[in-house]
């Protein structure tokens, strides 16, 4: 029997690993043939932006990776559309991966995963 | 009775987790469960390290995961990719890369992230310690 997972992101870009920590937890996991949601809320949703440059800090762009998410099977992208808003960012901003969700159906993607990460 | 992993991104020398994944993972066998693996990713790698030495009155980390591993025949699992960054290296790496040595303490083995998902895909519940 397939188990569920749900991948959180709740953190910025670069500042720590937990994105690419998590992409690679996701990809491996999507290779399993694991039912995927990936969720970006709160900082998270930075993650999703287009035209990153690490380059000029060192850090390696793993933002391209986020594209090869439906490559790899993984179709329930969502991003907290309450969080973007906080941050006074539109969805015009973000790489078109992901789809416009809420908390309340963030929340309950995560109800209804058998495991969930955060890191 | 359930079947447990761990995932242990902590760093085990400036946070809590490890201490709180080994106190966890003593009362799950106390309480009679069954530990399949504890996965040790990010920062957690640090304690796959043979050549930590902490004071002698501290807590070491590293030899108490190999005990309770070993006496209770449970896999403890750093992931290569991170591990490698980190300095925590095996013979077999070492050798791959032209290093000078390894350390990885012998209760420990290095794998990769595919030993998470199947961990998951083999226990009742995985918890995270980070």
């Amino acid at each position: 029997m397939s188990k569920s997972l749900a991948i959180i992101f709740n953190k910025a870009p670069y500042g720590n690993q937990s994105g690419r920590e998590l992409l690679d937890i996701a990809l491996m996991a999507a290779a399993f043939d694991m039912e995927i949601s990936a969720l970006f809320i709160g900082d998270g949703v930075y993650q999703l932006l287009t035209n990153q440059q690490p380059d000029i800090l060192h850090m390696k762009n793993h933002s391209s990776t986020y594209k090869a998410l439906e490559l790899y099977g993984i179709e329930t992208v969502l991003v907290s559309s309450e969080d973007l808003e906080q941050r006074r960012l539109s969805e015009s901003r973000l790489m078109p991966v992901s789809s416009l969700s809420n908390h309340k159906q963030i929340n309950k993607t995560i109800a209804e995963s058998d495991f969930v990460f955060m890191l | 009775m359930a079947t447990f992993s761990l995932l242990v991104t902590a760093n085990p020398h400036s946070s809590q987790g490890q201490f709180s994944a080994i106190q966890f993972a003593k009362t799950l066998l106390h309480q009679g469960h069954v530990i399949k693996r504890v996965f040790f990713y990010a920062d957690g790698v640090l304690v796959a390290s043979r050549l930590n030495c902490p004071p002698s009155d501290e807590y070491n980390l590293t030899k108490t995961w190999a005990k309770l591993a070993i006496t209770h025949d449970f896999e403890l699992t750093a992931c290569v990719t991170v591990a490698m960054k980190r300095g925590i290296i095996n013979a077999t790496e070492a050798d791959r890369n032209a290093l000078t040595g390894e350390n990885i303490d012998p209760a420990f083995e290095i794998s990769g992230l595919g030993q998470l998902t199947e961990a998951m895909l083999e226990s009742d519940r995985l918890v995270t310690f980070g």
